[in-house]
């Protein structure tokens, strides 16, 4: 059990940077989804911004990787 | 008795890939490989070389001309078939970006926004046709082994056409931004202070409002790496998903990547308008005025 851990090779920073980006695009789309049920006149605001936001939280993983040697 | 039709349909279709996969399975190895990070050279044209990527480019902006061109050729103040499709497209769009960039700047930069929405976006959805990317040929390597030559790739897995979109879409930027500001306007849309205060606490936010614009600016430069890379990564990603989920299970090769088929298309329209949305709103901080801007801020808070 012990070596196993230090075996780990890889992108591991790749799969933490993805894990904040899921958790993050995520929170994103819950709260859309709450603010389009609480005010469905602004359904197509909302969607402009939560489609941005989600892309700027993706964009991190896509620097992780490439930063990936 | 449909249902029973459809499962014949569906086993009539499954034998073709299954057959397939025997016949390269008794040829040799069935090497799992993705796809390259690099497009491969077609061919060259004097000393420009043509790449699979920039076929498929050319390919794309062909067929949106011929549209185009079909489109308008007889235009009627009624529209039907093609010209109606054209209409709805560009309308629908120009009303989404006058949303977010008003009147009047969507008037001047509409077309930027407009086209390269449509091209991402026809891009994206020409490289998850079948036989792109899985048609080619065996190039002998100067090592002496054979490595399998796409003749078409898809045009936004290539890192040189997303860098060649968002480095376009960065010079627009500036030079919109300067018309709309003015050189000076537009150092001092990044670096000076918006309030009014007087006295000591002036040069405070001077102070603070540099230190603020300095990093604007790194914010700024950083926009076009992100946005090329964000496309680039998006698309690249897709056609491995699909290329891994084909070899995963290789009899059921022709199911498994049906799903992921679905997920690409939304990925390639998503991605389209995300950058198209983003660079609309780059485009917007900077160019509205001071009117444009406390408009924007009082209705975003009043709702």
């Amino acid at each position: 059990m012990t070596p196993m851990f230090a075996e780990v090779t890889g992108s591991l920073h790749v799969g933490l940077a993805a894990l904040g980006s899921a958790i993050g695009v995520s929170l994103i789309g819950m709260k859309a989804a709450e603010a389009t049920g609480r005010n469905p006149g602004a359904a197509g605001q909302i969607r402009n911004i939560a489609i941005i936001l989600a892309a700027l939280a993706e964009g991190i993983t896509f620097f992780a990787i490439y930063l990936t040697k | 008795m449909r249902f029973i039709k459809v499962i014949l349909i569906w086993l009539a279709l499954a034998i073709v890939p299954v057959a397939g996969w025997c016949g390269e399975s008794a040829s040799g190895e069935a090497s799992e490989h993705g796809l390259p990070s690099k497009a491969v050279i077609v061919f060259n044209l004097g000393p420009l070389a043509i790449t699979n990527s920039m076929v498929v480019t050319m390919l794309v902006t062909l067929g949106i001309v011929v549209f185009a061109q079909l489109a308008t050729r007889k235009v009627q103040s009624v529209p039907s078939g093609l010209q109606n499709f054209a209409e709805w497209m560009v309308e629908s769009l120009y009303g989404f970006l006058g949303e977010i960039l008003g009147d009047k700047l969507v008037k001047k930069t509409f077309w930027f926004f407009a086209t390269i929405f449509l091209f991402i976006l026809f891009t994206n959805w020409f490289g998850l046709i079948p036989g792109i990317g899985t048609v080619g040929w065996n190039a002998l390597m100067s090592d002496g082994s054979h490595e399998f030559h796409p003749w078409l790739r898809g045009g936004n897995a290539d890192l040189n056409m997303t860098s060649a979109l968002a480095i376009l879409f960065f010079f627009m930027w500036v030079v919109w931004a300067v018309q709309a500001n003015g050189p000076v306007g537009f150092f001092k849309h990044i670096f000076a202070p918006g309030s009014d205060s007087t006295g000591v606490m002036k040069w405070f936010m001077v102070a603070i409002f540099l230190f603020v614009g300095v990093l604007e600016t790194l914010s700024i430069l950083f926009r076009p790496v992100s946005l090329s890379f964000r496309l680039f990564g998006n698309i690249f990603a897709g056609e491995n998903v699909l290329e891994a989920m084909m070899n995963i299970v290789p009899w059921l090769g022709w199911l498994i990547p049906l799903p992921f088929y679905f997920l690409e298309i939304l990925v390639g329209l998503v991605q389209a308008l995300v950058f198209m949305l983003l660079t609309a709103v780059f485009t917007q901080l900077i160019c509205s005025h001071d009117e444009g801007h406390s408009h924007g801020e009082g209705h975003a808070h009043d709702h």
